[in-house]
């Protein structure tokens, strides 16, 4: 299973004020408060993690069709880091998924499977032969008549689609 | 504070992070933070801080996972103020 999720960090600034008292304990474990506190640039680890949880939710509610707001249930941890890049592993309940986030000075893109291996099959589409089933959830509508999976992310200036090859 | 009473002061708390300004106009019990008002899911987080600040009380996790629309709101922070 596919999710993405993606934050514009013009939009988030005008948006989201992170830095408001209480809220980084809300959203995040203590773990997760730490990655935030050592890193040089405190906004750029804010955004990354939430993208990680927000994408790894979207299989999450995939798999058991429920809804919550339950940023802290979704656990994670950085296998890998730099400037641009980052992989990691977000635990929810019994349930693992692996992402791979791309970093920019305008945005964060995270991408998340539940198959380590998945993760390198991952394409960006264009929007279009779109259905949704009646949880909301979006499936792409191939030239076979097949349905794929597909996860949607917009925010701000900024929409990604993305599937399988 | 009676329900309406509740209810208006959670639709105050709201209309910032309201997408849909029309739904928020017209919203209900059964109105969706997400899906009806288009709030954006980071700033869940700031209503369940505003809702903290303006009634004096604390959400816990377990409430803040239900908090995705009014009628379940309002049940919280009924439950909360009571308890006060």
């Amino acid at each position: 299973m596919i999710g993405n999720d993606i934050v514009d960090l013009a939009q988030s600034r005008l948006q989201s004020k992170w830095s408001r008292k209480g809220l980084i304990e809300k959203l995040f474990t203590t773990e997760e408060q730490y990655f935030i506190k050592k890193h040089y640039n405190p906004e750029i680890m804010v955004w990354l993690l939430w993208t990680m949880k927000e994408a790894a939710y979207k299989i999450y509610n995939r798999q058991t069709k429920i809804r919550e707001f339950s940023p802290k249930k979704l656990i994670c941890d950085l296998n890998s880091l730099s400037d641009i890049h980052a992989f990691g592993t977000v635990f929810c309940l019994e349930n693992i998924y692996y992402t791979k986030s791309i970093i920019s000075s305008e945005n964060i893109h995270s991408i998340a499977t539940n198959n380590l291996e998945n993760l390198n099959h991952v394409i960006e589409v264009e929007k279009k032969d779109i259905i949704k089933d009646n949880h909301g959830i979006p499936y792409l509508q191939t030239s076979t008549m097949t349905l794929k999976e597909v996860s949607i992310s917009n925010h701000g200036r900024f929409e990604k689609v993305v599937t399988y090859k | 504070m009676d329900r309406k009473e509740l209810t208006e002061k959670l639709k105050e708390i709201i209309k910032p992070y309201a997408a849909n300004t029309e739904a928020h106009e017209n919203l209900t019990e059964e109105t969706d933070f997400i899906k009806d008002l288009n709030i954006n899911s980071a700033n869940l987080v700031d209503i369940v801080l505003d809702i903290e600040e303006k009634f004096d009380v604390v959400i816990d996790n377990a409430d803040m996972e239900r908090m995705l629309d009014v009628k379940t709101a309002i049940e919280i922070i009924e439950t909360k103020l009571a308890a006060k």
